[in-house]
Formats: structure tokens, C-alpha cells, sequence
């Protein structure tokens, strides 16, 4: 071995068996230096619970503003529900203490209408310096500047917050903010590019991660949640893994998630569902797609969350007349025609893989079948 | 088989802008050019060195394709990769060849590079915008030190000469797989390739960038001696014998990369890396693991020459 003890796995090789019939699994090889917590952060401590959080005051009529005292207590009683703690502050002391620097995974992918909202990032914020983590210990972070800066979060955080995007845009010039000793190589489709790198900031600064996905459509994945807002959110160079109408999501987004110290730090998922997008995604370009379910939901086991949205944002479909997420017809591929598959629900520009979820729990990282899934249902 | 040993060579500024520009030359730092043979004399005047270069020489010279990235919306989609247009593999197979490159607009450094890099006879006419970016190059050129060094190959290529080996060339270079160009089949140990053979069928050769991918599979990336990650367009060239290596490194994407990872097969270190634009420059992040060396490159421009010795063994 040489300077650093490097953890190798073959992720993917024990799990063939879980991947769809008749589609070759990738090789994958996880390289990480990092060993895994007592307890990693994915499932965590209560794997198998969701507590989902209603309030049909959240949001305007219109659900263009946040009401931002309602989701202050949405989220009180969210975290206290999840923890069993009577207080607000002893359920955020279960996760983090006052020498956490906690990284706050952001999605802002969906931008204008469906990204992370800003009070809730704001109540997360709130919380941690609660705690007693100094705001200069805490950090906003997502993968491209151009889709944060659209939003403007500095605005409503706690002075000092750090705000955080590892390259300015989707354009493969900048690698210097990923770890180059942390990674995951594969080759999908014989690029030459075949690895994908951890955030720096993810192995080398923050000790715990809030995940805050939304609740979206996905053009690859069927959904996009908890899984795939930390998986593809803190990697580099991972949009390869789908190209003319295949993907390679349905292994891609647990084998990434469960990397080290990813899989370990990720220790809180809080998911936005205060607005979703039914199709179209990840994407929200237009409100054409966007609709409110006026939830958030909270718990430690990214499966079973995201087991969930596969139902929130099917019946979503289905009530609108679309096809399903699980649609894997011919007749509904328009290969790379976003143009298409924007104007119409019944396009896909991908076979999408909702079976990623099932996957992941396969990896260990969750929960997802429905039998074992614990929700409490809350309304404010 | 044994591969030319690669002199360094300046490429030459073809220059049919009118003797008035001579102070701007000299400004860019360029004292000797190619001119038409009916401006030398006054060339000569304002005191620069010239070569007169007239229609005959240039047409007996092969003409270059573009250097850079660009998009071809007039072909399908054979690939998701960006299509590079580079000339390494034209000068690899034929290295004495004679060359003449008009660069397009903002690629005058790149191409001076490339030539560069293989050692290459290349005559260059250039936008007049991009003077002072090819003198600037052409100065850092004349910085970097002669090396002896041979170029390093994974793949024996067996070339008839024909098109199709032509493409299958530049699609393994587009894939930094490291080749030779040899006329027959050789028994050192390296790969070979030759079309028409069982193993790399003729039919095959009609999708070159499937080929070279299938070449890469035959290869194994294990067995590579070379690997980048962080960009899909950087092009190297790597020179090595036992003691010391030399990787060029020429960026095809016309904006700098950050933090780009190079991988070598055996264990190296870096002695000094030359970044054009970069007045310090360094390889970082060095790392020895199974049996290959990893450094990073904090930030690349057109063109890089990092130099490398083998070291001893404790």
C-alpha cells in the first residue's frame, strides 16, 4: 500500500442480480481513503421512517411565497416528531454539535420555480446556530454557481453562512474543488473520462451534511430526491452516465451515494416539498409542470424518502394523464429532444430507471420497500 | 521497432501582412518568418530574418486540417464526446513530412504547440489578431530544453496507407492511446493493431471511433501507459526512456482547465512542469498507487510540458 490506505471496492459486482434483466451492470470502483462511520449518516439511526409534514398555510394561494413562520414550525415539528425529542433544539442536537462544519446540500437545479427554498435553508440555518455551530460553520453548497446564483440565498441566511458552488457552470473546465484521491471509476459508454470526483468540501472540510432535496420528475432517474441531490450533487463529471436514450442511473446514483465519507457525513434528509414538478425534470423552467404539495419531509434513510416521492410524483402523472414513470416503451423515447419532452408529458428523452431507489437499498443505504416504511403523517 | 528520436523543432510564421507590420512583429518577439519571395527584400530592410516562401513550396507541403473543438451540426451524432480536430497523428505517421497550417482564429498558440510537440516541420500562417498570443508561444517554445527522449507507445499500428487507418489513427490519438506507426506486425510486446486482421476485421474499421474504442478494450486501461481525467479534450504526447519522461499535454478546448489529473503507468516524479501563460507553474497532488504515478495539473491553458524522472529505487 502506498501513502494513503486506500479503500477499493467493486461496488457494483455482488449486486448484478439486483440490476434490470438483460442490462449490463457497469464496473464500478470506489476509491476512497475514508472509513465509514459507527453509524453512517445513510440510513442512520431510524431507517425506514419518514415523517412528512402538511400544511396547506405554507404557501400562498398562488404557491409563489413562502410563509416562513409556518415553516418554522413545520420544521419544529418535523425534527421533534422524528426524534422523539420534546424541543426543537434537543431533536437538532441529536444530529450536530457546536464543532460540526456542516454542509447544507442544496438543489438549485430547478430553477426559478422548484428549487430548495430559501426559508427552509434559513430554518436549517437557524437551528445549527441553535446549536452552537457558528454560521461560519456552516455552508450552502451545490454543484454550479450559475444555478445558485439565480436565487440568492446570502439573503436570507445568517450573516457569515458560506455559500458554495465547486465550478461556475456544467462545462467540464474546472476539477479543482473536487478531491482527486476520492473518486468512483466507470466506464458507461467507453468515454476516456471514466472517473467521477467527491467534492472537496464534502471529504476534506464539513463534518455533516442536511441534504434538501425537492420533490421532482426526472428525465434519467424517474425522480430525483434524496438519492440523486447527494449522489450527482456532490460528484464531478457524472452527466455521462446517460447519453442517446440509456442511462446507467439505476446503479450510478446508489453506488455514489454510498461512497466514503459521503455515505457517512449525510446525515439528516429534509425534502422540500413545498412545490414539485411532475414533468420535465429536473428542470422547472415553466410553471407548466410545477404543483404543491405543501410538504416537507424528514428522516435519516434517503430510500424510503425517495420511496415515496416514486409514488407522489407517479399518481401526480397519472392524474394528469401522463405516462408513468415506469414507462419503458419505445413509442415514448424522442432520444435528446428536450424540446419534445417539454412540450409533451408523454415524451421521454431516456429509458428513466425509478429502480434506482430499490437499488440503493440493495447498497444498504435505506428502505424501500413500502411494507417496512414508517410514515407519520403531521399537519400544521 | 524503433521510433525516431524527436528533435525540437520552432515552427515557422508565415507572414503576408505588408512590411509596415514589422514593428508589431518585433513587438511579438518574433525576429525570423516566412514571407512571399517578392517581400523578402524589404523584410531583409526593416532588419528581420526571413525565408522567402512562395506558391511552390507551400503546395508542396501538406496542408494541415484546423486545430481546436468544433461543433459539426452537419453530421449525426457518432458521438457524445466534442469532436477534436488535432494533427498529432498526421505527424506520427509521417514524420519527415513537410506541413503547412493555416490557423484559425485564436488557435495561432495551439498550433504552434502541436507542431512543437511532435517535433514537427510545420509552416503556420496565422490571423493577424493572434501575433502577439504566437510570439508569446514561440517564446515559451524556446524556453523548453532538446530532449533525446523516444515516444512512449502502448499499440504497434500497422499502416497500408489507406483512409480508413488514417481515421483509425486519429480517433486512438483522439483517446490518448499511445501508438506507433510501424509497416508490419511486430513481436516487442506492444499491441497490435492491423486492420484486416482477425482480431481488428476490416468491417470494423468503417466506425473509426468504435474501432479505437475497441482498441482501447483489447489494450486494457491497466496496461495504458498514459490516462487523463478532467477533460476530454487534452491531447499528450509522451517521450520516455527508463530514467525520465517528458508529457506534453495540448489543450484542444480553447478555455483553461483546472486541476487536471494525468496518470502514469510505472513510478515517476515530477521534475519541472512548463504551463504556457503560467509563470510558476507545478505538478501537485502527487500520488503512487498500483504500480501508476497521479499528479495534477493546477491549471492548463493551450499547452503544457511536464518533465519527469524515474526515481531511484530505496
Amino acid at each position: 500500500m502506498d501513502r494513503r490506505a486506500f479503500l477499493e471496492l467493486l461496488a457494483a459486482a455482488p449486486l448484478v442480480p439486483a440490476a434490470r434483466a438483460g442490462s449490463a451492470v457497469p464496473s464500478y470502483r470506489a476509491v476512497s481513503r475514508f472509513a465509514p462511520a459507527a453509524v453512517p449518516g445513510m440510513p442512520g439511526p431510524w431507517p425506514g421512517r419518514v415523517v412528512s409534514v402538511r400544511s396547506p398555510r405554507c404557501l400562498d394561494e398562488a404557491g409563489t411565497l413562502v410563509d416562513a413562520d409556518v415553516v418554522r414550525e413545520m420544521t419544529d415539528r418535523g425534527m421533534r416528531a422524528l426524534t422523539g425529542e420534546t424541543t426543537a433544539l434537543g431533536a437538532w442536537r441529536r444530529f450536530f454539535e457546536p464543532r460540526d462544519v456542516v454542509g447544507i446540500k442544496v438543489n438549485a437545479g430547478g430553477g426559478p420555480h422548484v428549487v430548495s427554498s430559501p426559508p427552509i435553508v434559513a430554518e436549517i440555518c437557524r437551528n445549527l446556530v441553535a446549536v452552537g455551530v457558528p454560521a461560519s460553520s456552516i455552508v450552502v453548497f451545490e454543484r454550479f454557481r450559475d444555478q445558485l446564483e439565480g436565487i440568492g440565498y446570502p439573503a436570507h441566511l445568517p450573516e457569515g453562512v458560506g455559500v458554495f458552488a465547486a465550478e461556475a457552470g456544467n462545462e467540464r473546465t474546472q476539477n479543482r474543488a473536487y478531491d482527486p484521491e476520492t473518486y468512483v471509476d466507470v466506464d458507461f459508454f467507453g468515454e476516456e473520462d471514466t472517473r467521477s470526483n467527491m467534492m472537496r468540501l464534502v471529504t476534506g472540510r464539513l463534518t455533516k451534511i442536511v441534504n434538501v432535496p425537492n420533490m421532482k420528475d426526472h428525465g434519467a432517474t424517474g425522480v430525483t430526491g434524496c438519492l440523486k441531490n447527494v449522489a450527482y450533487g456532490c460528484f464531478s463529471n457524472v452527466a455521462r452516465s446517460h447519453a442517446r436514450g440509456q442511462t446507467h442511473t439505476l446503479t450510478a446514483v446508489g453506488t455514489f451515494a454510498a461512497v466514503e465519507p459521503l455515505r457517512s457525513r449525510c446525515v439528516l434528509q429534509i425534502m422540500d416539498g413545498l412545490r414539485a414538478v411532475w414533468h420535465g425534470g429536473p428542470f422547472a423552467r415553466t410553471t407548466r409542470y410545477v404543483f404543491h404539495p405543501r410538504r416537507i419531509l424528514f428522516g435519516t434513510d434517503p430510500v424510503a424518502i425517495d420511496r415515496l416521492l416514486l409514488d407522489v410524483i407517479d399518481d401526480k402523472r397519472k392524474a394528469e394523464g401522463a405516462i408513468s414513470i415506469w414507462d419503458r416503451s419505445p413509442k415514448h423515447l424522442r432520444v435528446e429532444d428536450a424540446d419534445a419532452r417539454d412540450a409533451d408529458p408523454d415524451v421521454n428523452i431516456l429509458i428513466r430507471e425509478p429502480g434506482h431507489v430499490a437499488y440503493a437499498s440493495h447498497l444498504g443505504l435505506g428502505t424501500a420497500d413500502l411494507a417496512r416504511i414508517r410514515v407519520e403523517e403531521i399537519e400544521v | 521497432m524503433i521510433s525516431a528520436v524527436l528533435a525540437a523543432v520552432i515552427p515557422a510564421l508565415y507572414w503576408a501582412q505588408p512590411v509596415e507590420t514589422a514593428p508589431a512583429v518585433r513587438q511579438a518577439g518574433i525576429e525570423r518568418l516566412c514571407v512571399p519571395p517578392g517581400a523578402a527584400a524589404a523584410w531583409r530592410a526593416a532588419g528581420l530574418t526571413v525565408s522567402p516562401l512562395g506558391d511552390d513550396e507551400r503546395s508542396r507541403r501538406t496542408t494541415l486540417g484546423p486545430v481546436g473543438l468544433r461543433s459539426r451540426p452537419d453530421l449525426a451524432s457518432a458521438s457524445a464526446r466534442p469532436w477534436v480536430f488535432a494533427n498529432g497523428w498526421r505527424f506520427q505517421r509521417a514524420p519527415g513530412g513537410r506541413y503547412w497550417c493555416d490557423a484559425p482564429t485564436g488557435r495561432a498558440a495551439l498550433a504552434a504547440a502541436e507542431a512543437f510537440a511532435y517535433g514537427a516541420d510545420v509552416v503556420l500562417a496565422i490571423d493577424p489578431s493572434d501575433l502577439e498570443a504566437f510570439g508569446r508561444m514561440l517564446a515559451f517554445l524556446s524556453s523548453v530544453p532538446d530532449s533525446a527522449l523516444r515516444p512512449a507507445a502502448d499499440v504497434a499500428v500497422v499502416d497500408d496507407g489507406s483512409p480508413t487507418v488514417g481515421e483509425v489513427l486519429n480517433l486512438m490519438a483522439r483517446r490518448n492511446l499511445l501508438f506507433e506507426v510501424v509497416p508490419r506486425e511486430i513481436p516487442d510486446g506492444l499491441l497490435n493493431v492491423r486492420v484486416g486482421s482477425a482480431e481488428f476485421p476490416r468491417k470494423d474499421a468503417r466506425d473509426p471511433e468504435a474501432f479505437a474504442l475497441s482498441v482501447r478494450h483489447r489494450l486494457t486501461d491497466e496496461r495504458r501507459s498514459l490516462r487523463i481525467f478532467g477533460s476530454e479534450v487534452v491531447l499528450a504526447r509522451l517521450l520516455r526512456d527508463a530514467g525520465h519522461a517528458r508529457l506534453h499535454l495540448l489543450n484542444y478546448g480553447g478555455r483553461p482547465i483546472d486541476g487536471l489529473r494525468v496518470v502514469l503507468r510505472g513510478s515517476w516524479a515530477p521534475v519541472e512542469a512548463r504551463v504556457f501563460g503560467e509563470s510558476a507553474a507545478g505538478a501537485e497532488e502527487l500520488v503512487a498507487s498500483g504500480g501508476a504515478t497521479e499528479l495534477t495539473l493546477p491549471t492548463l491553458g493551450p499547452y503544457a510540458i511536464v518533465d519527469l524522472v524515474s526515481p531511484p529505487r530505496p
